[in-house]
């Protein structure tokens, strides 16, 4: 059994995850308790966050929100400066898993974990966010785009804990959507995934599509799809997610499927994002 | 037929009543005690270490890193057991073919091979990791196609354990992987004229599915005195004595086995699961031992049989069924479990519940090096059913006729002899097909759709034999106070027995709900009773205690006709208590007992025994005309979309309906015709373990699908249809598998009107119906 400890404050917390063996940040325990459970976690020590003030707080910034690590799933979801300032980032926490785990996960353990099949780095993605990281050593920012290094491997060093996410606010006339196709029960985990943000400006039209489940990592692309109508738009986004598709085989489907059901979730999201903008 | 009619005195009845739910207050606070929250002496806790190959000789197992680490009291193997045991380390319902720890040889990747008593789970797991043991492969038997060639044997030797009187007819073999076989010939099918005569056949697959229930299961032994004690979660608790007295070579009443209502089952906690691996460590140790499973174990310790089933239907030209054939391949795993039960009972309903005049059946149960299949809701019926369900269908379209209309014509009816030669009785088809059309408007037009959704419905029809010859036994205990304490072996996993059964006995004897406390199972003071499974506990076991109730009466009757200087004939329990009319009086049953024994808190005691038999089948043909005591009917009738861009199964709407002669509690009935359904749905769209080389990829949680809340049809319909039985308590039947028996060929119906395209292999993933699509060229 690891040993769990409860640092009061930040510096605290650094100075653990730098002196400790094996030490893990521990966030809302939806994952590293899975992992326990199954054996499959070999941490020595357990740094819990809980206890670090000021990692809960949403606040409004010069260009968007800052919303600290240890804000639980479910708050993205529900909170009204969220959904105002990012909504396309509320209705993707509203996707993860069950109420229950929302409750309990955190912003930052939810990046942390680095599965490639998580729903809130596609909107992250496209609104091309910042992670704010912290450790012994001092602090640094890493744009989410370049986060996700490999097959759950993230941009997060030993001895670092991610303190805050930074999202930029969604422009003014931008419209978006988060579609998750599930290919058995329909609250499973995604078999493909995709975000959808389309930005007007300065005249320029442009697609921004957040995709998950479909490749080691999750995938960023952007497309410029001034002067298209809706089916070219549905026509460019597609080409330009096929090639980042690059899907692994499992019970949930095969390559040829999730290739497929990929292209289905981009063509979804667009076309609701669309729709999301001429209801405006 | 229901008699909901105030009883005298404006007293309403107990049967019939919506009684809550036993437990049901303390289940939803968590205050309910499940097995594993029931004290127990102070244990060694247990790990088990499993074997890594398939098929394989056990040249050595090394135990002594393990032996040697700090708080480990004992390190046991299957060698050592024999070595104390012999043979009888061998135990199952059917073939003595499981060892509580394997000695000579693995069977499966999963299977127990050492198990280390701990001071705390940690370090018996860690001492599990230091076990060597040194293999030699065999050839393995991953699938029944290689087990029917016989080059390979799982087991080299079958011996009958000889435990239950349906399967008392089981022989020794050698050199074969097929332990079972059934096999019915009703009239001569290759003598039907081929002329004007349309066929349809198919290869159906169903894949092997898991129960997960909630409650893990949990096993404690120890020995008390010269005595076993035996806490644990099963549905079977009087075999499990029978099967632990067999091991050890201890008499019956020097084994105890108790259990608490169970947190769902669904057949995973029947025979031989922990018990005898607990029982052999605690008798052998001297000491008491638990055994927990986590959740990634419960997935090796049973499962449901996959079943191939290669099958035909012949209409001829005026649209009757002529023939039917089924060659059905049920795969039980490494061990016989009770997949013989399964492959003679549920193959000899693979015609399905028509009027056929030749039919053809084989039915085989088939060895291979996977994890034990066992008894799983529906006791391999669903799979059958699968088969001659879409054979209809499909044959109706043949013919151009409306598929419901097509069963209606051809469905059994009271009185009507079954393919396999027992005659009908209380099994309406016909009114459970009737109820579920008419709830989703069968016959009002719809839009299939030409955009991305198309609209499909489909009905299917389950037909289902209880396991007969059975025994049960009841013994009720009337209290002065006027309640009552009833002794059964059977276990509440859910479905309600626990409720119902008071609901018996206060309906004869007119007590009030919540007068009746059931004992939890207790072999030391229940009796014996041969299952809690296969939707049996209901007819047998109420009737058992609806006798024995009666024969309470009858005690009461007497004490008043004496008390009031009367003849019995002029007295009957009323509400109030036994009234004379002659006398004009009525003597509560406190007062009674109170002036018959002169004291207060005296008990008055009452037992009965309902035994059913059968017509073993006929050597040559497989035909009984007593091959079950009742049957259970049902029907299912879906409304469903298909996402002709994912290929992605949505049920709208879905109604079931099963015949239970009379519902004594018309909520509980309601409730497990419902959970059915939707384990049902899972099991039709996505329920599956996946196999690769004899080992289960998606045997954890994160992988193994179950339905959510969100897989459950916006309108899901549960429609009680009451054909009373003759010789059912009220003219009760049961109802827990009825729900789950047509849901997967109703939903594949469904498919096939919406997008053309018949599947045969569940479940019906979303790739698998694009794939189908894609090959019969629709988009
Ligand atoms: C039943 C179930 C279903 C699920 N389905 C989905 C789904 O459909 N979609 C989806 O997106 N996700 C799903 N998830 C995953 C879920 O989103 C993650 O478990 C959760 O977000 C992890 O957050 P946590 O705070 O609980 O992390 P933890 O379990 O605490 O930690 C996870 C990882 O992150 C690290 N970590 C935690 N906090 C920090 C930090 N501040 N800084 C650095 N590292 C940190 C930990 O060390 C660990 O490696 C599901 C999970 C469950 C249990």
């Amino acid at each position: 059994m690891p040993v769990l400890h409860q640092p009061r404050d930040l510096d605290e917390a650094c100075t653990l995850l730098a002196e400790l063996d094996d030490p893990m940040v521990y966030g809302g325990g939806t994952a590293i308790q899975i992992l326990l459970k199954q054996g499959l976690l070999f941490a020595e020590n357990l740094v819990d966050l809980s206890f670090v003030p000021g990692l809960t707080a949403i606040e409004a910034t010069a260009t968007g929100i800052r919303v600290g690590a240890m804000t639980p799933l479910r708050r993205m979801e529900t909170d009204a400066q969220v959904a105002g300032v990012v909504p396309l980032a509320a209705a993707t926490y509203g996707h993860v898993a069950n109420p229950r785990v929302r409750n309990t996960a955190s912003v930052g353990g939810n990046i942390a974990h680095g599965d490639y099949r998580l729903d809130p780095p596609t909107a992250l993605l496209a609104l091309d966010a910042q992670v704010e990281l912290r450790s012994a050593h001092g602090q640094r920012r890493v744009p989410v785009r370049d986060f996700f290094v490999d097959f759950q491997l993230t941009a997060v060093e030993h001895g670092e804990l991610i303190t805050a996410i930074e999202i930029p606010a969604q422009p003014a006339g931008s419209a978006s959507s988060y579609v998750k196709l599930s290919s058995l029960g329909e609250n499973d985990w995604p078999s493909a995934s995709a975000a959808a943000l389309l930005v007007t400006e300065a005249g320029r039209r442009t697609l921004r599509l957040g995709i998950g489940a479909l490749a080691p990592i999750p995938q960023f692309v952007s497309v410029d799809v001034s002067g298209h109508d809706l089916e070219t738009t549905v026509e460019a986004a597609k080409a330009a997610a096929d090639p980042l598709i690059d899907p692994i085989p499992d019970v949930r489907g095969s390559v040829t499927y999730k290739r497929r059901l990929g292209l289905v979730a981009v063509e979804d999201a667009v076309r609701r994002a669309w729709k999301d903008q001429d209801d405006d | 037929m229901t008699e909901t009619a105030l009883r005298e005195g404006g007293e309403e009845p107990a049967v019939g009543a919506r009684w809550q739910r036993a437990a049901a207050r303390g289940k939803v606070r968590g205050t309910t005690k499940y097995v594993a929250d029931l004290p127990v002496p102070p244990c060694a806790q247990v790990a088990v270490y499993r074997s890594t190959r398939p098929h394989a000789r056990i040249l050595a197992v090394d135990v002594t890193q393990a032996a040697a680490l700090p708080g480990v009291q004992a390190v046991v193997t299957g060698q050592d057991l024999f070595a104390l045991l012999g043979e009888r380390l061998l135990t199952g319902p059917a073939f003595a073919d499981q060892p509580a720890l394997a000695y000579d040889r693995v069977r499966y990747v999963g299977e127990p091979v050492a198990a280390v008593l701990a001071r705390d789970l940690a370090t018996a797991r860690a001492a599990v990791d230091l076990i060597a043991v040194e293999y030699e492969d065999l050839e393995p038997v991953y699938d029944v196609e290689t087990a029917l060639k016989g080059e390979f044997f799982v087991h080299d030797v079958l011996r009958p354990s000889s435990v239950f009187g349906d399967l008392s007819h089981l022989r020794g073999k050698r050199d074969t992987n097929v332990c079972y076989e059934y096999n019915l010939r009703t009239g001569d099918v290759d003598a039907v004229p081929t002329d004007g005569v349309t066929t349809v056949s198919g290869e159906f697959w169903s894949p092997p599915v898991a129960h997960v229930p909630i409650e893990l299961p949990c096993t404690t032994a120890w020995v008390e005195d010269d005595r076993l004690e035996i806490l644990t979660t099963t549905q079977t608790p009087s075999y499990v004595r029978q099967a632990v007295a067999d091991l050890l070579d201890l008499p019956l009443n020097k084994v105890r086995v108790r259990t608490s209502v169970l947190g769902g089952s669904f057949g995973s906690k029947m025979y031989d699961r922990l018990e005898p691996l607990a029982a052999a460590l605690a008798w052998s140790q001297q000491t008491a031992v638990r055994l927990v499973a986590t959740r990634e174990e419960a997935f090796l310790l049973t499962t449901r049989h996959g079943a191939g089933v290669t099958s035909s239907m012949s209409a001829d030209a005026d649209g009757n069924i002529v023939a039917a054939t089924a060659d059905v391949a049920y795969d039980t795993g490494a061990f016989a479990d009770v997949g013989p039960r399964i492959t003679a009972k549920s193959g000899m309903v693979a015609a399905g519940p028509y009027r056929v005049e030749n039919a053809w059946i084989r039915s085989r149960c088939i060895y291979t090096n996977k994890p034990s299949a066992g008894p799983f809701r529906g006791f391999g019926v669903p799979q059958v059913t699968w088969s001659h369900e879409s054979l209809v269908d499909e044959l109706a379209r043949e013919l151009g006729e409306d598929p419901a209309e097509f069963r209606r014509r051809h469905l059994l009816r009271e009185g009507d002899e079954a393919p396999m030669g027992t005659v009908m009785h209380s099994a309406d088809f016909v009114g459970c097909l009737d109820a579920v059309t008419d709830e989703i408007g069968w016959t009002t037009p719809y839009e299939k759709g030409e955009g991305r959704w198309r609209r499909g419905r489909g009905v299917a029809v389950g037909m289902k034999a209880v396991l007969t010859p059975t025994i049960a036994n009841a013994v009720i205990q009337l209290n002065q106070d006027g309640s009552a304490t009833l002794m059964i072996s059977t276990v509440d996993m859910g479905q309600g027995s626990d409720t119902i059964m008071p609901q018996i006995v206060a309906e004869v004897l007119h007590l009030d709900e919540g007068s009746v406390r059931v004992v939890a199972a207790d072999t030391d003071t229940t009796p014996y009773d041969t299952i809690t499974a296969g939707s049996r506990s209901t007819y047998h076991t109420g009737n058992a205690v609806r006798a024995a109730a009666e024969k309470m009466r009858d005690k009461l009757v007497d004490l008043a006709a004496q008390r009031l200087g009367v003849a019995a004939s002029d007295c009957k329990v009323t509400s109030g208590g036994v009234m004379s009319t002659t006398a004009q009086e009525t003597v509560s049953i406190s007062d009674l007992m109170h002036g018959h024994f002169g004291a207060r808190g005296t008990t008055l005691t009452a037992e009965a025994n309902f035994t059913t038999s059968w017509q073993p089948y006929d050597h040559e043909t497989g035909r009984s005309r007593q091959v079950t005591e009742h049957w259970f009917a049902g029907a299912v009738a879906v409304e469903i979309l298909v996402d002709t861009m994912t290929g992605r199964v949505k049920v709208e709407q879905l109604a079931v309906a099963g015949d239970v002669g009379r519902a004594i509690n018309p909520t509980l009935v309601e409730q497990q015709l419902t959970g059915a359904a939707i384990m049902g749905i899972g099991h039709a769209l996505f329920d599956e373990l996946v196999f690769d080389q004899g080992q289960i990829v998606n045997g954890t949680l994160l992988d193994y699908q179950l339905p959510s809340v969100r897989d459950v049809p916006a309108k899901l319909t549960a429609h009680v249809i009451e054909s009373a039985h003759r010789t059912g308590p009220f003219g009760a039947k049961g109802v827990g598998e009825t729900g789950i028996l047509a849901i997967a060929p109703a939903i594949a119906n469904a498919v096939r009107d919406a997008v053309g395209v018949r599947i045969t292999r569940l479940p019906l993933s979303p790739e698998r119906v694009l794939e189908a699509m894609t090959e019969a060229g629709v988009s």
